[in-house]
Parts: C-alpha cells; structure tokens; sequence
C-alpha cells in the first residue's frame, strides 16, 4: 500500500507540475499601450549575514531564491525561479540586484531598492534588461514582504504576495 | 547498535529479479522524465533535480535500491550532470543538525555499554512493565512532560532513544531474535510516534512551531502557548492514547501481557547492585547534556555543541573508546544518507519547485466548497512531506502558501493554521528521512526499510483523519 502510495504521489506531483498552465501572465491581460501589466508572488528561502553598525542596526548581505509565480485572473499562468542579492547598509539604503530564469532558460533582470528585509518592507525594482524571450524588456514592480522570518544557522525564509508591476520590450513586440 | 533492513550490504550481494525489474522501471522512468518538457515557470535545473530526488524516494520505497545507495547515486548525478555544484551539493554534511543526530548515536551507544541503560529498563519496567503496552506510554508519558523545555526534537530524540532502546533491552528484544524482534520493533516505532505527537502538544517543542505561529500573526492569528496547548491538547491527548495499541495491532509484537516482568526487574535491579564507575559518568553526562539542551534556547547554546561536549567527556573517562566508535559504522551510513537527501531537497526548495508545486496544488482548488477545500489543503500538505527532509523546510515553504490559499477561498485562518502547524509536526514520520528526529530510531536494528515506510505512512493518515475531525471540532470550540 506505501508503495503505491508514494509511487502515485511522485506520479501526481509530475502530473501537477506538468499540467499547462495557460497562458503566460504578461500575455494574458490586455494592456494599455505597450505595457503588460502582471501581478504575483514570491516564495524565497536562503540566508542573511550581518555585522554591528554605530546606529545600533545591524548592516546585512542576503541571498534569497524561490519561486516567483504569477497570475492573471482565473489562477496560476507563469512562474520563474526568482534569485536576488541584496545590500542592507543599516542606515537608510537597501539596494540588490535579482534574475528571474524561466523553463527555458531566459532571464529577466531587475535592480532592487527599498527598505530593509523585514515583513511589512516595501521592495522596488526596475527591470534592467533580459535573455531570450525576454530580451530588450524594461520595466518595474513593487512587493512588500507578507512576512520575513529567520530560522537557525541564519537562514531565512519570506514571502511577497502583492507583487505587482509591468514591462514592455523596447523594439514594441516579444 | 546494528541495522538490519536498513543495512545495503546483504540485499547487494544478491539482486534477485524482481529487483533488478525494479531498478529497471524506475530508472526508465527517470530518463523518461528527464526529458520531458520543462513545465512552464520552472528551470530546467529545478525540474531535473526533482526526477533526481523523486527517482530516488521512489527506488527506496518500491525496493529497487537501499536507501544509502539511492542517495549516493542521487548526489552523483546531480553534480556529474551540473545540476547542482559540488559546493552546494556537499552543504548537508556540515550541517549541526545532521551532526548532533551522529553524536547522539554515540553517547546513547555508551549508556548501553556502561549498562546504564540495561539499569534504566529494568526500573522503568518495574512501574510500567506489567505489559508492553505499559512500557509504550512510558515513552510517550516521559516525551511529553519533557518536550516543551526542548526546542529541538532531535535533541530530545537523543533523550528518548536510549530510554526506548534500554526497554527493548528489558524486554528481551533483539534485532536478530524472529522471538522477540517485534517487541523492538514495536517500541522503536512508539519512539518516533511519540516525539510527533509530543512536538504538536507545545508550541516550544518544535522548531518550526514558533516560526509557524510567526507567520500565522501576519494572516491575524495570534498563537500564544497557552493557545496553542489548549488548541492541541484533545486531538493531541486523544492520538497519544490511542497509538499504543493501534502501533501494538499493525506490529504485532511476540509478547504483550508480561504480568511478572515488574517483580523480575526488581530483582535484576537489586542484583545489579549500586552504579558503577562508568555509570555514574554517563549518568552525569546524561543529566548536564539534558540540562543543557533545555536551556540552549535561554542561553543561546548550540546543541550540537553540547553533544560534542558530552561526547568529548566520555571519551576522555574512557567510558567510551575509539574501538567503540569505530564499531559503529552505520552512524556514518545514516550520516551520508540523510545528509544527501537532506542537501537535495533544501536545493529542490531554493530553485522554486517547492513554492511553485505547491501554488500549483493549491490554486487549482479555486471553485471547491469551502470545508472540502480546507481538508484538501491538509491533505496536500502532508502528503508533499514525501518530498522533504526537514519539517521546518517543509513549513517554511509551503505553510504560507497553503494558508493564503485557504484564506482566499473563505476558509477561516485561525483553524487551517493550527491544522497545518498540527501537520507540520506528526507527518514527521511520514518517511524515515521525514525528521532528523526519526533517524536514531530507523538505525536501532528492529525497523526494516518496509517497517519505516509501511508504519510511517499508516500512523501519518491516522493523525490526519484524527486531527481532521476530532480536532476540526474541538477547534470550533475553543476558538
């Protein structure tokens, strides 16, 4: 019985990872102009290290990547794995930079700003740029972190459930 | 501290056919997935490192490779392939956890050569033992007056073990012995039930339990301890009564009423005479490493530091030996094992399949009635335990993600919370690898690879089904 259990849960887990999941996100809405607005989230694990400043905040290096997931209305249409390095200089700037990478290998870059990794912090970005499919795009987003929480060994786990933004290519087409 | 089942050697001396059909199927399975499409929102990296960890998993479970053997193939793939460099790939053997799992191997190893341990089964026998089921809810009684001063179930899993293991030794049992083999077993299993359902009862029992309720305040559910307890304590009171004699009815062990075992340990206790030298050592041992593991949240110890410590005290009285530790191959078995499936699931989770399965899982539940929807999120929830290899991981990942989704769909947040939290901690026994807390048990000897998985799965959908109506019900009382 564990057997076939666990044999049709890995087969569902394939199943389910596999199933189409619609259009992508960005080309699913109709947007104004040129722009194609997504929204989403971002599910991130990895770690944090710090060091004393004279405020009495602490200065921080994170690391995080996870899945980024984005939706249009009628459920789950594009997901990347999200990978960012960020900067906490323990005064007033926070900058990073991160990659979005798709199934087929194509990048999205994006360069960070905002506040320090904390739940309830708000991220911007700018998209700087891509590969492949996403070559020549530009634009930008915002998330704030739903929760940041950091577990033993300093590793840290957030999540961003209001991500949202908008992005164009620059030649007008994908 | 022998293995048996989980043990590779005997089964890859002779690979009968059905094995080798076996290895066949799963290995054409995997090269069938490697090559699929990548599912969209995935990396390549992602999907293929989880037809690694899934090849794996499966191979274990359907026999065609022991478990130490799967893992070793994974790991050679995912770096020969460059799925995963060897930096990262390597990362789950320095990890603390994985090492404090080794060192309690050993020091429970001297409280058995010193015979600390055979003095221990006997004066525990000699309250609870006028049956087995009496020696099981001692385990469970001792796990869960204990439990909330340790955070780490895997510290406490060092306490628990050689209280377990000094039963069996009372009872008779031996990992070789077809007589007796399954009184082992049956109270090896009760170890491992017990640290699951011990960690559900207190909020501070648990690692991940602290952190759950953290994340839970940012959806508007406030979880204080007393809370916690009292959201707990009827499912939670009501499995712990309950598994002895249902772990009792799937195991079946060689002898359940022992009416004249209390006197007869009295005996051997008295003819045992007072503490030896090496005793008392371990016994001391034993009491600051207990102590010290209970304070380490307060004063921020590290317990695989005082593992190190009591290790390094009884190496140094001599009370264990360098022959002893070299006698103990199957640490390092464990050891390579758990680390590499450890490191292959914490990478699963970075490159975003954790995260994208499990939105993937929940979003298609839009449309569902609200009751069925929250039972399905449950559902789901313990079930991807299969992919993890820690319990704080997995809630890290996925808890979040399965709580706005319910939320979303008008399932209340307070009761899916303290479901999923509740989850988060009795699938820990889901799979041998599911807790760092099962693996001094799964090496006793008396748990086959079939015992671990077979149990394990069975004992995890009885919580489910109990917790899912008992405790939906309690839940709508006291919340």
């Amino acid at each position: 019985m564990t057997r076939a259990a666990v044999t049709c849960a890995s087969c569902a887990i394939a199943a389910v990872a596999l199933t189409p999941a619609g259009d992508r996100a960005v080309r699913a809405q109709e947007p104004p102009a040129a722009w194609r607005a997504f929204d989403g989230s971002w599910s991130a694990s990895g770690s944090r290290q710090t060091i004393p400043t004279e405020s009495g905040r602490s200065a921080a290096v994170a690391h995080l990547s996870g899945a980024v997931v984005l939706a249009n209305g009628t459920g789950i249409a594009a997901g990347f794995t999200g990978e960012a390095i960020g900067f906490d200089d323990g005064s007033s700037l926070t900058t990073g930079r991160a990659v979005w990478t798709d199934s087929a290998g194509d990048r999205i870059f994006s360069a960070l700003r905002g506040g320090p990794l904390q739940t309830g912090r708000r991220i911007s970005a700018t998209i700087t740029g891509g590969t492949g499919r996403w070559a020549r795009v530009t634009g930008d987003y915002e998330l704030t972190w739903q929760y940041v929480v950091s577990a033993e060994g300093g590793d840290l786990n957030g999540r961003s459930v209001d991500l949202r933004g908008r992005l164009r290519w620059a030649d007008g087409s994908p | 501290m022998t293995t048996t089942a989980m043990a590779p050697v005997p089964a890859a001396r002779r690979v009968d056919r059905r094995t080798r059909v076996a290895r066949v199927a799963v290995l054409a399975a995997a090269v069938a997935l490697w090559f699929l499409p990548v599912p969209d929102g995935l990396t390549p990296a992602a999907w293929r490192l989880f037809v690694v960890f899934a090849t794996a998993i499966v191979s274990v479970v359907v026999n065609a490779f022991p478990i130490l053997t799967a893992s070793v193939l994974a790991v050679s793939a995912a770096v020969l392939t460059g799925l995963l460099p060897p930096a990262k790939a390597y990362t789950g053997f320095a990890n603390g956890t994985i090492l404090l799992i080794v060192l309690a191997f050993l020091v429970a190893r001297a409280v058995v050569l010193s015979g600390l341990g055979t003095r221990i089964g006997y004066f525990v026998v000699s309250i609870f033992g006028r049956s087995t089921l009496g020696l099981s809810y001692s385990i469970f009684l001792v796990d869960a007056v204990i439990a909330p001063a340790f955070p780490s179930n895997t510290a406490r899993s060092g306490v628990i073990y050689p209280l377990a293991f000094s039963l069996t030794e009372a009872a008779g049992a031996r990992p070789d012995d077809e007589g007796s083999r399954r009184i082992g077993t049956f109270l090896m299993f009760s170890g491992i039930a017990s640290l699951s359902l011990s960690s559900a009862l207190w909020l501070t029992a648990m690692a991940a339990n602290p952190l759950g309720a953290e994340i839970a305040r940012t959806f508007g559910v406030d979880i204080s301890f007393t809370r916690w307890l009292l959201t707990a304590s009827l499912p939670t009171i009501l499995a712990m009564a309950l598994m002895p004699p249902l772990l009792s009815w799937l195991i079946g062990p060689e002898r359940t009423a022992t009416a004249h075992a209390p006197e007869v340990a009295r005996r051997a206790l008295f003819a045992l005479g007072p503490l030896t030298r090496h005793e008392r050592i371990v016994l001391a041992v034993f009491v600051v490493m207990v102590g010290l593991w209970a304070s380490a949240a307060t004063f921020a110890l590290d317990s695989t530091a005082v593992a190190f410590l009591g290790l390094g005290v009884l190496l140094a009285s001599g009370v264990l030996t360098l022959g002893d530790i070299a006698r103990e191959g199957d640490v390092l078995a464990t050891f390579i094992w758990f680390a590499v499936l450890y490191t292959l699931s914490t990478q699963l989770n970075e490159l975003g399949f954790m995260g994208f399965l499990g939105q993937r899982i929940a979003g298609s539940l839009t449309g569902f009635p609200v009751l069925a929807a929250g039972a399905v999120l449950v559902v789901a929830y313990v079930l991807l335990h299969y992919m993890f290899v820690s319990q704080t991981a997995h809630m890290l990942a996925l808890f979040g993600v399965f709580l706005e989704v319910g939320v979303k769909l008008g399932v209340p947040a307070a009761p899916l919370a303290f479901q999923l939290l509740f989850a988060t901690n009795y699938f820990a026994a889901i799979t041998p690898q599911g807790s760092s807390a099962n693996l001094l048990f799964a090496g006793s000897g008396f748990l086959s690879q079939r015992d671990l998985y077979r149990l394990g799965g069975l004992l995890t959908a009885f919580c489910l089904a109990l917790y899912l109506i008992v405790g939906t019900l309690w839940l709508r009382v006291v919340l």
